[in-house]
C-alpha cells in the first residue's frame, strides 16, 4: 500500500477527512500517559524535553510516573539539528509518528492509507495557519479540538498565526551540494558533516530557511512573559504542537523537490551518513512504533522515499529561472552555455573576506554594524566575477557566528548596505535573508550538551555582492549590516552575535 | 550519490609529525625526562612536602624542566589541539592563518608547559624510591579516578570544546588567537593533569603508560560536552567506533577468507546495525508485558511488511514503567 502526503489546503475543506482523522489520532495519542512510548508527550520528548519548561507550560506534572531510564536514554532528546542528519532523522520521525496515528485511525474505522498532510506556506493564500488548527472547537462546536494549542502566538505574539512570506525563502534548493562546510562557506542543502547532533552549531541551508524561521514565526512567544516560548519556537517543546508535523512534512517534501534534479542534487555517499551516527560510536536513530516494537533506522534506509512507499502530491520546483543560470546571465550576458553551469562541481575553497569588530547585542527594533573587508581577498572576488571563462564565480556567505541568547522565538532579517536613514523594508534587494534562533537557548548553556558557543547561521549574499559588483561599488572598505527583528527584541532575551563575518567560496 | 573529495591539509601533517618526533625523542631519551629514572636511587617521602619539592627543584635545572615539559606537551597534548586549531584556521584570513595558529599554539604550550613542569616536579617530589613506589602510585590512582568522575573534570572538558569568536584584523586578532590558546591550554591541563601525573609516576613501562594516557585523552575528547555530574567518563565512543570499523573490515574480508556464508549481500549494513545495538547492551531491556497505549501485547515480532522492511526492528522495547 502506498501513502501520499497532500497539501493541507487542497484536501477539500477546513475539516476534510484526512484532517478530521488526524485530529482523532492526535486525541488518542494525547490520552496516553507520559511513560507510554506511543503517547503524545513521549513522542514530543523524543524531539526534545526540558522538564522545567514543560512544567511551566503545563505539560508535565512532577508527580506523574516517568519512563524508565533505559527508555529515556534510548529515545528522548534525539532530534538532529545543525547536522547532515537533520533531514533523514526527521523523515524517520515523521514516518514513525504517522504509523502511530494511522494505527489509531484504523482502529477507529478510518482509512488504512491515511497519511499526514503538509503545510506549504509558500503557496499563495496558504501562509495562514490551517483553520482546523486555529479553532479551539471541533467542527461540531465541541471545545476540545486536540489540534488547537494555546501556546501558539504567531509572528507578532498576538495569537494571529501565519508565516509572513517575506521572511521565508527557498534559496537552499539552489544549492547543488547536500553536505556543507562548517568553516564559513555554504552549509549545504542538507547540513554539515557531524556525528549524532542533538543541537549542532551550524545549521544547514534548508534547516535555516525555511525550517528555523517557520518554527519561530508560528510559535512566537508569550506576550506576558518575554522568554516563555510558544511550543513551536523551542526544540524542547516543538514536538508537542500538532502543526509541527505538517511543517516537517513540508520540509521533507522540499528534500524530494531538491532531489528532483538527478544530475547534481545527490544525497551524501559517505558511509558515515549512509550508516548513521551509530556507525561512528554515537546513539542510533531509534523510535517506538505501534504494537510494542521499536524501529532503528539509518539515513541510507530513508534516502529514497519511493522505497518507503511514500510520495507527495507535488514536488515541482519553484517557478522561475534557476538561480545559478540567472546569475550567470546577469554577470556574463555574452556567455551562451550558462544553462548547464549547475552541473559544474561547486568550488570548495573557503576563505574569510571580512568581519566586524566585537560582539553585537540585538535588542529593541534593530542593530547595526560594519563589516570591514580585506582588500586582497576583495580583489580575488572581483576577479572571479569579471572572469571571462565559463567557470562558476565566487559565492559569498554572511556568517552570524556564536549567536547566543535566551529566547528561541527571536526572528530577524539581515540587510546589507541600506542607507543610514533608509527604511529596510523599502530595500528588498538588499535583504540577505531572515533567521530564526531555533535552539539558541540550549546552545548558549556552557555546561550542557553544548559548550555554550551558541549557534552559527550562514546566509548566502551572493546576489547582493553581485549587485555591488555590477554597480561598481564592491571596492568599498566596509559593508554595512543591519539586523531588523520581526518584533522588538526584549532585553531579557539577551541576544548577542559574537562576530559577523563574510566568506568567499570559490577556486 | 555524490562522490567524496578528500584534500591534503599540510598543517595536520606538520602537527602529526611534531608529535611523532616528540614521541621518538621520548622513546630514545634524547633530552627526555622521566621522574622514575631520576629518582630510582633516592630516598624520598611518600607524599610531596615543601622540602621534597625543593630538593626536586635542586636536582633539575629550569632548562631541563622546560625542555622535558615541552617534549611531553608536544607528544601528549598537541594532538588534542586539532579541532581548536581548525577553528582558528577557518575563522582567520588566509594570509594570517599560519600566524594565528602559531599564536594559539604559543598560548596553549605556555600554559601546558607550566602545568607539565609543575606535574613533573610534583611527580619527582612524590617519589620515594623503589620501596615506596606502590603507596605513591596507589594514591595517584585514587586521585586520578576521583578527578575522572568529578563534575570539575566535566567543567574542564566542556571548556575544551569551546570555539569562541575571534577578531579578524590587526593586534586584536593576534590577542584573540593567543588568548584562545591560553584558555584552551588551561582547560586542557585541567582535564588531563591527573592522568598525566599518574603516567609520570609509573616506573616500569613509563613510555607505554604515557602513550596509553594520550590515547585515552584523545578518545575522551571525542565525547560531546555534557552537564556537570559525578559519573564515569571513558573512551566508550572510541571503542564503539573501533568495534564498528573492525566489524566492517571483518565483513569486507569475508570473501577473502572463503567465508561467504558469514556475511550476506547486505552484511555491511547488518554488521553496522549490530555495532550500533551493542551500545545499548549495557542498558537492560527486560522482556516484560507492555501497555503501549493500545492495549497491544509486547515482545512480539513486528511484521516487516507493515514497516516497509526498512531499518531494524526490535520487539523487546520500548517498555513502560
Amino acid at each position: 500500500m502506498g501513502f501520499t502526503r497532500k497539501n493541507v489546503f487542497e484536501l477539500g475543506g477546513d475539516w476534510a477527512d484526512p484532517i478530521l482523522w488526524y485530529a482523532r489520532g492526535v486525541k488518542a495519542m494525547k490520552s496516553r500517559a507520559l511513560n507510554q512510548p506511543t503517547g503524545w508527550r513521549f513522542y514530543g520528548a523524543i524531539h526534545g524535553i526540558d522538564q522545567d519548561l514543560w512544567q511551566q507550560l503545563g505539560y508535565l506534572d512532577p508527580n506523574e510516573p516517568m519512563p524508565g531510564d533505559a527508555d529515556v536514554a534510548a529515545y528522548w532528546n534525539q532530534c538532529q539539528h545543525g547536522s547532515w542528519y537533520f533531514l533523514p532523522w526527521h523523515r524517520g520521525y515523521l514516518i514513525a509518528f504517522e504509523a502511530i496515528i494511522r494505527d489509531a485511525v484504523t482502529k477507529l474505522g478510518g482509512p488504512a492509507d491515511w497519511a499526514l498532510p503538509y503545510w506549504n506556506y509558500f503557496k499563495p493564500n496558504q501562509s495562514k495557519l490551517p483553520p482546523a488548527f486555529a479553532s479551539p472547537d471541533w467542527p461540531d462546536g465541541r471545545g476540545d479540538n486536540p489540534l488547537y494549542v494555546k501556546q501558539r502566538y504567531g509572528p507578532s505574539n498576538d495569537g494571529d498565526v501565519y508565516v509572513p512570506v517575506s521572511q521565508i525563502n527557498l534559496n537552499a534548493l539552489a544549492d547543488p551540494d547536500f553536505t556543507g562546510d562548517a568553516g564559513g562557506g555554504s552549509p549545504g542543502f542538507g547540513g554539515v558533516d557531524t556525528g549524532f547532533s542533538h543541537g549542532g552549531e551550524v545549521h544547514g541551508g534548508i534547516e535555516t530557511q525555511p525550517h528555523d524561521n517557520v518554527h519561530g514565526l508560528v510559535g512566537g512567544g508569550d506576550p506576558d512573559n518575554p522568554n516563555m516560548p510558544g511550543l513551536m519556537s523551542d526544540p524542547d517543546t516543538a514536538g508537542l504542537d500538532p502543526i509541527f508535523w505538517l511543517h516537517h512534512a513540508n520540509i521533507d517534501r522540499l528534500w524530494e523537490v531538491w532531489r528532483e534534479n538527478p544530475t547534481t542534487d545527490l544525497d551524501p555517499s559517505q558511509s558515515n551518513w549512509i550508516s548513521g551516527p551509530a556507525a561512528v560510536g554515537d546513539r542510533a536513530f531509534k523510535l517506538p512504533m505501534p504494537g510494542g516494537v521499536s524501529w532503528t533506522y539509518t539515513p541510507g534506509d530513508l534516502s529514497d522515499l519511493s522505497k518507503l512507499n511514500y510520495n507527495y502530491d507535488d514536488v515541482s520546483p519553484p517557478s522561475g529561472t534557476p538561480q545559478l543560470t540567472a546569475r550567470m546571465r546577469r554577470l556574463r550576458p555574452n556567455l551562451t552555455a550558462a544553462a548547464d553551469i549547475r552541473s559544474t562541481a561547486m568550488a570548495k575553497k573557503v576563505e574569510l573576506l571580512g568581519a566586524n569588530a566585537g560582539s553585537l547585542r540585538l535588542s529593541g527594533a534593530e542593530a547595526r554594524t560594519s563589516v570591514k573587508l580585506d582588500t586582497s581577498v576583495q580583489r580575488k572576488v572581483s576577479a572571479s566575477l569579471t572572469a571571462a571563462a565559463p567557470s562558476v564565480p565566487d559565492r559569498i556567505f554572511l556568517n552570524l557566528e556564536n549567536v547566543r541568547g535566551a529566547n528561541d522565538a527571536t526572528t530577524f532579517s539581515v540587510y546589507i548596505n541600506v542607507p543610514d536613514d533608509g527604511d529596510p523594508a523599502k530595500y528588498p534587494d538588499h535583504l540577505a535573508g531572515s533567521i530564526g534562533l531555533f535552539g539558541v537557548r540550549k546552545a548558549s548553556l556552557a555546561d550542557d550538551k553544548h559548550a555554550g558557543d551558541g549557534l552559527t547561521f550562514v546566509l548566502e549574499i551572493t546576489h547582493v555582492v553581485d549587485s555591488l559588483h555590477l554597480a561598481g561599488t564592491l571596492n568599498a572598505k566596509e559593508i554595512q549590516v543591519r539586523l531588523v527583528p520581526q518584533k522588538p527584541v526584549p532585553e531579557q532575551a539577551k541576544i548577542s552575535i559574537g562576530r559577523i563575518s563574510i566568506f568567499r567560496q570559490g577556486n | 550519490m555524490r562522490p567524496v573529495a578528500h584534500t591534503f591539509e599540510a598543517w595536520l601533517f606538520v602537527l602529526g609529525s611534531a608529535s611523532l618526533a616528540a614521541w621518538s625523542m621520548l622513546a630514545f631519551q634524547h633530552g627526555g625526562f622521566s621522574p622514575p629514572a631520576l629518582c630510582a636511587a633516592g630516598t624520598w617521602p611518600v607524599t610531596p612536602t615543601a622540602a621534597s619539592v625543593g630538593l626536586a627543584l635542586d636536582l633539575i635545572t629550569p632548562a631541563h624542566l622546560a625542555s622535558s615539559s615541552a617534549l611531553m606537551v608536544v607528544a601528549m597534548m598537541l594532538p588534542l589541539t586539532v579541532k581548536p586549531l581548525r577553528h582558528v584556521r577557518d575563522r582567520s584570513f588566509a594570509s594570517r592563518r599560519a600566524r594565528a595558529m602559531l599564536l594559539f599554539i604559543a598560548g596553549y604550550m605556555a600554559v601546558s608547559m607550566a602545568a607539565g613542569a609543575a606535574l613533573q616536579t610534583l611527580a619527582l617530589a612524590a617519589r620515594s624510591g623503589e620501596a615506596a613506589t606502590l603507596p605513591c602510585l596507589g594514591l595517584a590512582v585514587v586521585i586520578a579516578v576521583v578527578w575522572q568522575i568529578s563534575p570539575a573534570k566535566q567543567w574542564c572538558l566542556n571548556r575544551c570544546h569551546r570555539r569562541p569568536q575571534l577578531a579578524a584584523f590587526g593586534a586584536a586578532a593576534d590577542c584573540d588567537a593567543l588568548a584562545y590558546g591560553l584558555r584552551n591550554g588551561a582547560s586542557c591541563a585541567g582535564a588531563c593533569w591527573a592522568l598525566m601525573w599518574l603516567s609520570l609516576l609509573v616506573e616500569r613501562g613509563h613510555l607505554p603508560a604515557m602513550l596509553a594516557v594520550t590515547l585515552f585523552l584523545m578518545a575522551e575528547r571525542l565525547e560531546n560536552p555534557a552537564p556537570l555530574a559525578w559519573r564515569w567518563r571513558g573512551p566508550g565512543k572510541a571503542l564503539r567506533i573501533t568495534m564498528g570499523r573492525c566489524a566492517c573490515i571483518w565483513s569486507m574480508t569475508a570473501s577473502l577468507r572463503g567465508d561467504n556464508g558469514a556475511v550476506g549481500a547486505s552484511g555491511h549494513q547488518a554488521i553496522l546495525h549490530l555495532a550500533a545495538r551493542s551500545q545499548f547492551a549495557s542498558q537492560p531491556q527486560p522482556h516484560h508485558q507492555q501497555d503501549d497505549g493500545d492495549q497491544q501485547p509486547c515482545n512480539r515480532r513486528a511484521s516487516a511488511s507493515a514497516l516497509f522492511g526498512i531499518g531494524h526492528y526490535s520487539g523487546s522495547s520500548p517498555r513502560n514503567s
